[in-house]
Order: structure tokens, then C-alpha cells, then sequence
């Protein structure tokens, strides 16, 4: 197992949309963080180089971040349906749920490493504002972007980090159900589509209240939560991660190729 | 007794209800070499997928060295096989990189392993190259090399001739001949007639998913043929021969097979005593392609009418018995073989 992960780990740094994605998340943060009309939508003026990341999460954790995770998880199973080398890698002595599970760890990994990212390229993006004591908060706790009086370096890390952590954790049941979905359609563009379509779905079910604290979409945003409720959160978060995985495996276990 | 390489019992596959393979029972055993041949969509490929444990069955089984390769995938450490045409492989690694990834999958082959398979396969100045820029045959000698990797009991090969050139199909069949001198079963499905009977040892002929006929090339090649101007009482002195294993009549001729092939010394003689002419006598050279062609227009005709078996024509081949000719005499459908 820790072979096939070497091996599974070692293909996600081949993947296109990967490339892809870590040029969008270098340049998204720099284009945000200097664009002229901030003030016009977000209602505020940057002060700090630690607001850049709260502003980065701000406006991608709807949309573009999932997207990303979900194309990219979609094409670890997709890469090898184009390459055809699906059948020749089950044609060794491996289980097959070894071999998604391998998957599915990437799968699970990659927003970390994904947000890690982002992180760096966020608080870089930001260097013209500096990152010394400043008035108001990151964006990412409590108070807001207003904050409640002199910000110190140090708690403003532990805020950014914190947020982004909670922000990977909510997106990795988006990449394993791109998985589940590239498992049953065995192609990547229509599991990223139909995880995106899901998505759009569970945010229009808001109009039901009662499931909505319940929905993938709505942890989304849990990254700005107090953090008495990321226990919560994160026990969602992992019955979805093992519901997906656990319907991947079984379906994939079934498979005929 | 050891269970053979690759057995399947009424092995049936049925997409959306629609049988693709039908009630496919054989085996191969360990040095054999053998060929499935059909028409397209005959469901060669199916059966190879079946049969490497890739597809699951509708109903029947599948055992590999006396082991269901779905239930214990752990016995496909002794599986070489390459199931996609051309062969498959991550185009941004090298020749080397390719097999040592398959390698590691396999559980771990020392790299002098690696150069000796890219070397057999005459992939050694190429093995540092992506696969990305390798020809078609050189992808399918790719995939032969990574099916060798590690000394397979079992090798299964999907169209393995695909893209290759004659020097290449040369060199290809000579790795499969050694590997089932070897001792390895070698199961293959191929559109190349010439090459089957050149080197595989039985032949199995599908058409819509069945097993039609198998043909046993190694006995078919020890067979001699006597032209003769009465083959009734020529089989009659042959077949009473002590040294004569097999007679039988097709057409104008008697095929038979002997104890010893020393004994062909006897045979003009033997006809001759008993007062019959003799025009010709030498090997029965196997024309597969005539074979195979009969086998399955037969197959084809017999759906369309009469009730699947078939009869000896005019030139001795065999012609589906359709019920509406009253003066035809139908023979059985043969299923494996026999001497004529």
C-alpha cells in the first residue's frame, strides 16, 4: 500500500489540471489583492498583508476552489481512462480497493496541499500592505475584517492558518464524491461536471431549513465559524468522506473493464 | 493431477441482456499455446477480459492455476498480460520508468530483470525514451516485455500482433514459443491467421460469443493425407494397421495419423495391397484460414436455417445440414476436433 501511494502521489504532480490549478492560485490572490473594485463589492480597504488570505478564501471557497479540487480529483481516475491504463494496473496483484483507496487518499490530501498553497501565494500577494501589527482582524475570525482593536502577527497566522486548515477539511468530501462520480461515469470531465452540478443542487436546497446545516455546501463557509462548532463540522465531514468512498469502492468493485 | 493454466466452465457475459459470451468451456494448459480466432465482435476480447479477471461473468466460472483470480487477486503475481491494443502506458515515463511501475506493482523485480525484458524485446536503446514517442509496435513489444516481467505461469494476450511489423511479429513470436517451451500457457486472441498456425498450438474459433470448434495444431500437423481412388477400402487397410493410431475420409482423400511417423514408409505399400490406386501421399497441410472460413459461414448459415448441425459437402469440407434438403446426411457439429 505505501508503494501504490508513492507511486499514486508521484502521478498527481503529472496531472494538467493540477499544473493548472497552481497557476490559478498564484495569480488569483495578486489580481485580488490590488484590483481596483474591492471596495465596491467587498465594502472595505486592505491593511494588511494577512487580510489578502481572507480575501482569496472570500471569493473562491463558493466556487472556484471546489471546481479546482473537483476537476483535479475527477482526472486522478480519468488520467488513467485516458491513458488506457486502468486494466493494465488491475491486472497486478492488487485489490482493486487498494487501488482506489490509494485514490482516495490523494483525493483526501490534495486540498491541504492545494490550500497550502494558496495560503503562501495569498500572504505573498500581499506583501505590499506588510504583515506588522495592524488595526482590524484577518477576515477570518471572530471580528471580521473590522477586528476589535490592534491585530499582533502572531494571532493573525494562527487565524489565517486555522481558516485554511477548516477550508481544506471542507473541501475533501468534494474531491472524493468527484471520485465517486469519475467512478461511475469512468470519465473525468463528467465527474467534476456532475460534482459541480451536485454542488449548485445542495445550494439551492437552502430553501429547505432543516437539512441545510446538513449540506456539502454549507460547510463550506465553516471556515469563518466559531471554532466550537468545527467538531461538529468535521464529523460531517468525515461521514460524507466515508459515505463516498464507501460507494466508490463497492461500485468499483464491480466494474467491468 | 494439476489443475490447468486457465480454465473456464460455461462461462456466459450478457450486456443489458444481450449475450456476448455464451456457454464458453476451455482450457489451456501449462506449454500451450493458444489462440482464440473470430470475426470482429466474435467476443475474443470479452473472453480475454473474463479471463484475466478484468470482467466479472454473468454466470460460469473462471479459475487460474485452480484459483478464482476475483477471489484471491494474489495469483496474479503469475500473470503477465497485455489487454489493450496498443498497449497501455503512462506516456510521460520512459520504456523504464513504465515497467519499473509495473514492477513495483507486481511486488518488487530487481532492475537486471527490467534490461533483460527491454533487451529480449529489442526495446534496449529506446528504454530511457517517453513511451509518449514510441511507435505502435514499439508500445506492443513495451507490453509484451511488462507481461514477461516476471516470469509469468500464465500469459494472456489481447491482439498482441496489433501495429507490429513482420520483423517485430517475428520476435514476438519467438519470445512466446520460449516462454511456453518454458512451461508457460500462453492464451492469445488474434485476426492473424498465418501467425497461429506458425507457432500456437490449439485453436479456438468464436463466432457471436461461442466456442465453435477447437482445433489441436499440434496433432493436425503429425496428420498425413493419401489421395486414393477408393477411400472407403483404403481407410478399411489403414485402419486395421496395427502402427495407424487415426483414419478417417475427406472427400477423395484418407487423413490419418500414425504411431510412429516412421511408419509413413508402410503406407503406399498397404494401400496398394489392397487393390487400390495410389494418386498422392504426403502431409495434410492445414489450411486454417479455408478452416476457419467453413467454420464459421457454417456457424452463420446454421442460425438462419436448419438445426445447427452440419454435413460433408461435394469438396469435403463442412456445409451447415439444412433440414430442407432431404438427401443431405448431417454429421455432428464438431465441438473439439476429431481426426478429420
Amino acid at each position: 500500500m505505501t508503494e501504490l501511494l508513492r507511486m499514486e502521489f508521484s502521478k498527481l504532480g503529472r496531472l494538467t489540471s493540477v499544473r493548472f490549478s497552481l497557476v490559478v492560485l498564484a495569480v488569483f490572490p495578486a489580481l485580488w489583492a490590488y484590483a481596483p473594485g474591492i471596495f465596491d463589492v467587498y465594502g472595505f480597504f486592505l491593511v494588511s498583508g494577512f487580510q489578502v488570505p481572507a480575501l482569496s478564501l472570500l471569493s473562491s471557497m463558493e466556487f472556484l476552489l471546489p471546481l479546482l479540487i473537483a476537476i483535479t480529483c475527477a482526472e486522478l481516475l480519468g488520467l488513467e481512462i485516458v491513458h488506457g491504463t486502468l486494466p493494465t494496473v488491475l491486472l497486478r496483484p492488487i485489490t482493486r480497493s487498494q487501488w482506489l483507496l490509494a485514490k482516495v487518499l490523494v483525493a483526501s490530501v490534495y486540498p491541504f496541499l492545494a490550500l497550502g498553497f494558496f495560503l503562501v501565494a495569498s500572504l505573498v500577494a500581499g506583501a505590499f500592505y506588510g504583515y506588522g501589527p495592524f488595526v482590524g482582524g484577518t477576515g477570518l475570525g471572530r471580528e471580521g475584517l473590522l477586528g476589535s482593536g490592534l491585530m499582533e502577527p502572531g494571532v493573525a497566522v494562527v487565524e489565517v492558518v486555522r481558516a485554511y486548515l477548516v477550508a481544506a477539511i471542507a473541501l475533501v468530501p468534494i474531491g472524493l464524491l468527484a471520485i465517486l462520480f469519475s467512478v461511475l461515469f469512468m470519465n473525468a470531465a463528467g465527474g467534476a461536471l456532475a460534482t459541480l452540478a451536485t454542488l449548485i443542487f445542495m445550494q439551492l436546497l437552502v430553501v429547505f431549513p432543516g437539512i441545510e446545516p446538513y449540506l456539502l455546501t454549507t460547510q463550506l463557509t465553516a471556515y469563518v465559524q466559531p471554532v466550537t462548532t468545527i467538531g461538529w463540522v468535521v464529523a460531517l465531514i468525515a461521514f460524507y468522506c466515508a459515505a463516498f468512498a464507501a460507494v466508490s469502492v463497492v461500485i468499483f468493485e464491480r466494474k467491468d473493464f | 493431477m494439476p489443475a490447468p493454466a486457465i480454465e473456464t466452465t460455461n462461462l456466459t457475459k450478457r450486456y443489458g441482456g444481450r449475450p456476448v459470451v455464451q456457454d464458453f468451456t476451455f482450457s489451456v494448459e501449462p506449454g500451450q499455446v493458444y489462440a482464440l480466432v473470430g470475426p470482429n465482435g466474435a467476443g475474443k476480447t470479452t473472453v480475454i477480459r473474463l479471463v484475466a479477471g478484468l470482467a466479472f461473468p454473468t454466470s460460469g466460472t473462471v479459475r487460474m492455476l485452480g484459483t478464482n483470480p476475483h477471489e484471491h487477486p494474489e495469483i496474479r503475481r503469475k500473470l503477465g498480460a497485455v489487454v489493450e491494443a496498443p498497449a497501455a502506458f503512462y506516456p510521460y515515463l520512459s520504456g523504464r520508468a513504465n515497467l519499473r511501475l509495473h514492477g513495483r506493482l507486481a511486488g518488487g523485480v530487481p532492475e537486471s530483470r527490467i534490461g533483460e525484458v527491454l533487451q529480449q524485446m529489442e526495446l534496449g536503446a529506446a528504454a530511457d525514451r517517453k513511451v509518449g514517442i514510441y511507435s505502435l509496435g514499439m508500445r506492443q513489444r513495451l507490453g509484451v516485455a511488462a507481461a514477461l516481467l516476471t516470469r509469468p505461469e500464465i500469459l494472456i494476450l489481447d491482439e498482441p500482433a496489433s501495429g507490429m511489423d513482420p520483423l517485430s511479429l517475428h520476435l514476438v513470436h519467438g519470445v512466446l514459443r520460449d516462454a511456453a517451451r518454458g512451461g508457460t500457457a500462453v492464451l492469445l486472441s488474434t485476426h492473424h491467421l498465418d501467425e497461429v498456425v506458425a507457432y500456437c498450438s490449439h485453436v479456438g474459433i468464436l463466432e457471436e460469443g461461442m466456442l465453435i470448434d477447437e482445433v489441436d495444431l499440434g496433432e493436425r500437423r503429425a496428420r498425413f493425407r493419401a489421395t486414393v481412388s477408393d477411400v472407403h477400402a483404403a481407410r478399411i487397410a489403414l485402419e486395421t494397421q496395427p502402427w495407424v493410431r487415426e483414419v478417417a475420409v475427406r472427400g477423395r482423400d484418407v487423413v490419418f495419423t500414425l504411431v510412429d511417423e516412421a511408419a509413413i514408409l508402410r503406407v503406399a505399400a498397404t494401400i496398394v495391397d489392397a487393390g487400390v490406386s495410389l494418386r498422392e501421399l504426403g502431409s495434410d497441410i492445414f489450411d486454417l484460414r479455408s478452416y476457419y472460413r467453413e467454420r464459421v459461414e457454417a456457424q452463420r448459415a446454421s442460425r438462419t436455417a436448419g438445426d445447427g448441425s452440419l454435413r460433408i459437402g461435394r469438396d469435403g469440407s463442412y456445409v451447415p445440414h439444412r433440414t430442407d434438403e432431404p438427401d443431405a446426411v448431417p454429421v455432428a457439429a464438431p465441438r473439439r476436433e476429431g481426426p478429420a
